[in-house]
């Protein structure tokens, strides 16, 4: 399909196949670990591993499209700041319950966000905040493990084992 | 150069019987603050001709109170059959419009063990286990524990990943857009 625009990729991709299938399967890829996300309270899953499902199906952009076309998709500004938001989202949270029980409450009590009626019940909607902050948190640091070696590994073989004009 | 591995195996044999010292003190397996098992042994017993009636009845026997005060242990509350032989001590908190204490706490096992009635602890964790999913309305007892009970630890485990994306952010970050620096 799109071979020539691949080519920025710098000879990485330009499969059709290849491409047609991750394209194909990312989406799903990232339902899936929204899926894992919200599931966590329910059944098997958390934050934790529906995270690392998510920076997953970027991994897999990058191996279908070559770095400068997935890294364009996913900005590493963005991605840095999503570093933060999720721990955030967490102390956040656990914020929250003193300040919303006028500090009868302690640190990451939910219960006593008033998101519903019932003390249990807004104990679990707190659980999935959490998770979601913790989601968050892993999907932004696993892409940006991968980001920063393959962005490396990239500049050095563009420019010949290059790294030689950054002296400092 | 003999003065240094003298030293060394002076300093070795000082660290080993430093460990022994300290190894002496470590409780054996069914110290009553330590939680391995579902119950643990408290090594407070009486005989169960006397006691068992008045258990049945949902009374704590005054010689067994007497034990457990001895011991600095916080006194029971009342007392519920299980089955043939066991029965739940249980402590009800005097602040009980607290929202966030236990409400009541299953806290002593007694159980009829030959001629003798014998006190066992509950492991913390078991209130987790059984009170968990009534409490957060959360079925997935992992989820429950990870992020409630246990929240202050997931949180530094979150901070853990976070300084770790950070560490390998300003080790392998690409310098191209700094190129005032050269």
């Amino acid at each position: 399909m799109n071979t020539e625009k691949s080519e920025i990729g710098k000879g990485r991709g330009g499969d059709v196949i290849v491409e047609t299938v991750a394209r194909l399967m990312v989406p799903f890829i990232q339902l899936f670990a929204l899926y894992v996300i919200i599931h966590g309270a329910g059944g098997p899953g958390g934050g934790f591993q529906g995270g690392v499902i998510f920076g997953a199906s970027f991994i897999l952009l990058v191996i279908a499209f070559g770095i400068v076309k997935a890294g364009d998709r996913f900005p590493e500004a963005v991605n840095t700041a999503f570093f933060s938001l999720g721990v955030y989202i967490y102390a956040g949270v656990g914020l929250l319950c003193i300040i919303l029980s006028l500090g009868v409450a302690q640190y990451l009590n939910y219960g006593f966000i008033p998101l519903t009626a019932h003390f249990e019940e807004n104990r679990a909607l707190g659980m999935d905040l959490v998770e979601i902050g913790i989601g968050i948190t892993v999907m932004a640091v696993i892409t940006s493990i991968f980001f920063n070696l393959v962005w490396k590994r990239e500049e050095s073989e563009e420019e010949g084992g290059g790294g030689e004009e950054v002296q400092e | 150069m003999k003065l240094i591995s003298l030293s060394a195996l002076f300093f070795v044999i000082f660290l080993g019987v430093l460990f022994i010292y300290v190894a002496e003190d470590i409780p054996d397996f069914g110290d009553p603050y330590s939680a391995p098992n579902r119950y643990v042994n408290l090594s407070i017993s009486m005989d169960a001709a006397e006691g068992e009636d008045n258990l049945n009845k949902g009374v704590i026997p005054e010689s067994l109170m007497d034990k457990i005060e001895e011991r600095r242990l916080p006194l029971p509350s009342r007392v519920e059959p299980i089955k043939e032989g066991e029965w739940d001590a249980i402590i009800v908190p005097e602040e009980a419009e607290q929202d966030f204490y236990p409400k009541e706490q299953k806290y002593y096992l007694i159980k009829k063990e030959g001629a003798k009635l014998w006190v066992y602890r509950y492991a913390p964790i078991i209130r987790y286990i059984e009170e968990g999913e009534k409490e957060t309305e959360v079925p997935n007892m992992v989820t429950y524990i990870l992020a409630d009970y246990r929240g202050y630890d997931t949180l530094g485990e979150t901070s853990v990943i976070f300084t770790a994306g950070v560490a390998v952010i300003l080790l392998l970050r690409r310098r191209e857009k700094r190129p005032e620096a050269r």
